[in-house]
């Protein structure tokens, strides 16, 4: 039996549809076309060209915060060396392995908000226990939370924190496949550990490596609710695109001004898909 | 590097890391339980002197914490349903049917994936003020009530259940909608569930849009309300601890529960 040739299965697919069509396709259209109008709750709005974008293309702020989201994705690095690392150390399946398996997953399942209250409170100036920790080791207060650019640096720190299990439990899977028989041989040759990883588990894992670095690249360029709770009181220009994006929209109305931000972020978003979709396809070759 | 230094190189890291990332949940757990002179001690006390259980009471006494738990109790709880039901329906007419506009039909649902949430907010809080349901739970729902990624899901695993199940019950006269439900849906069972664990999960800890959509305290989700907890009380970090160890309990059990079906999500959402 082959598919069936029936309409009904449009039935089927029928409210899936219109729900994606009304709150996916139809609103990115219209944020499209608000990023030509001088929309906002007030006012209808009328066309105005390409003034939204010229206003946002003159905003210093704008720049900054576009600057500071693609500086999060140098966080991607360092997720991959300690995923890796830790995928490579935990392969074999025994129990200590999986409770380990286990203890690293648990920053992943931390709704963003909770893991930002905790290390808000870690990083805390006066009280936090960071700063206690280098007054051990002899060294100055640290202002993690109000310093730029080391507030973008504590804001990574919490990705990496939420993320490096997550990326390591990828890490695995892919090692899963990599043929036993490759380092086998390696072993026989002599091939140390470390000769082992770079010379075999490195090449090929490459494409699992790629996709980790897209997809968790393509996360960082949207950083938000990190931002909201970890550095609040910052000026906009230590804070991310999608933390501009939400203040001229719901703070300032400025709905015209915050499509125009929100197709620059969809371009670029649609970049990271596209590196994504050729990743895919060339492992499907292969 | 000879053999032991290794090894033991490689405890010590395994050490560092699961420290790393089981201290701050402890820390969290301390401070829930401090007293009030206790909370900026310096050196802070890594166990409190004495358990202050009136942290807890404190955060359900200062805020409606009790309606930020039911609220996203409900929200993730309809989420969780809506979420299966039409995207099983949509997984089974995709795999099994051929229709006029199919492939358009697939192709879009892949497209969805593309549309980050965080730049349609602007149009969706625009429909959710002229539907009415500005600071509803409902408006925090019905726009998240699908997801590409769990169509997908579902197309998959009904891909993968052989087609001589349905060839016996089409002769015995099974209509299609008795078909998926009595049939086909239970065979999928699997992918139901990790499905419905990481629609949990992610819902549980949604931000932005209960953000944008909630204005009455008494309408917050644990989320939202956690994040005006941290706001208001800036002297008082123990209650927002203790909130934060109630509004984790949920997401930790479910993660014990369910180790297996973690793993397998995990590869499925890997692209395997």
């Amino acid at each position: 039996m082959s598919l069936l040739k029936s309409n009904k299965g449009f039935l089927f697919v029928f409210p899936a549809l219109i729900f994606l069509l009304l709150f996916a396709f139809i609103p990115f259209v219209r944020i499209v076309i608000y990023s030509f109008m001088d929309y906002n709750l007030m006012n209808d709005g009328n066309f105005i060209g390409l003034s939204n974008y010229s206003r946002l293309f003159q905003d210093h702020v704008f720049w900054m915060t576009l600057l500071n989201s693609f500086l999060f994705i140098l966080a991607t690095p360092v997720i991959i060396i300690i995923s890796l690392t830790l995928a490579l150390f935990l392969r074999d399946a025994s129990a200590r392995n999986s409770f380990l398996r286990s203890i690293y997953f648990f920053p992943v399942i931390t709704p963003v908000v909770i893991a930002g209250i905790i290390w808000r409170w870690i990083l805390s100036e006066d009280y936090g226990i960071m700063n206690y920790l280098l007054s051990l080791l002899g060294m100055e207060n640290v202002q993690w939370l109000t310093l730029y650019p080391v507030n973008l640096f504590s804001v990574m720190l919490l990705t990496v924190w939420r993320g490096f299990g997550y990326y390591m439990m990828i890490f695995l899977a892919g090692l899963m496949i990599i043929p036993k028989e490759l380092e086998e041989s390696a072993l026989l040759d002599g091939a140390g550990p470390l000769r082992r990883v770079i010379d075999i588990i490195i090449p090929q894992l490459k494409p699992v490596i790629i996709f980790v670095f897209v997809i968790s690249s393509s996360a960082a360029i949207k950083i938000f609710t990190e931002i909201y709770i970890l550095i609040p009181g910052t000026p906009m220009g230590n804070k991310s695109i999608v933390s501009f994006l939400f203040r001229e929209a719901f703070e300032r109305f400025e709905f015209g001004l915050s499509s125009a931000a929100g197709v620059i972020l969809f371009l670029i978003s649609l970049g990271f898909a596209f590196m994504n979709i050729r990743f895919l396809e060339k492992k499907w070759d292969t | 590097m000879g053999h032991l230094t290794t090894r033991l190189f490689r405890l010590f890291l395994l050490l560092f890391f699961a420290l790393i990332a089981v201290f701050p949940f402890l820390w969290l757990l301390s401070t829930s339980l401090k007293g009030s002179e206790e909370l900026f001690a310096f050196p802070p006390d890594l166990i409190p002197q004495t358990l202050n259980f009136e942290n807890y009471s404190g955060a359900f006494n200062s805020v409606p914490f009790g309606d930020y738990f039911i609220n996203s109790f409900i929200i993730v709880s309809v989420t969780v349903m809506l979420n299966l039901l039409i995207s099983s329906l949509a997984g089974y007419g995709l795999a099994r049917f051929s229709f006029k506009g199919r492939e358009l039909i697939f192709l879009l649902i892949v497209a969805s994936l593309m549309i980050p949430k965080e730049i349609i907010i602007i149009p969706l809080y625009v429909s959710i003020l002229k539907l009415n349901l500005a600071d509803s739970l409902v408006g925090v729902i019905i726009p998240f009530a699908v997801e590409g990624f769990a169509i997908y899901m579902m197309r998959q695993a009904f891909l993968s259940i052989p087609k001589e199940i349905e060839e016996a019950a089409v002769m015995d006269g099974c209509g299609f909608f008795k078909m998926w439900w009595t049939v086909m849906l239970p065979m999928t069972k699997p992918t139901l569930i990790t499905l419905a664990i990481f629609t949990f999960i992610g819902t549980w800890g949604d931000f932005l849009w209960p953000l944008i959509v909630l204005k009455s305290p008494e309408n917050y989700t644990l989320q939202v309300g956690l994040s005006y907890m941290m706001g208001t009380f800036v002297n008082n970090y123990r209650y927002v601890a203790a909130g934060s160890v109630i509004a984790i309990i949920p997401v930790l059990i479910l993660f014990l529960a369910s180790q297996k079906h973690f793993q397998r999500g995990l590869f499925m959402g890997s692209g395997k």
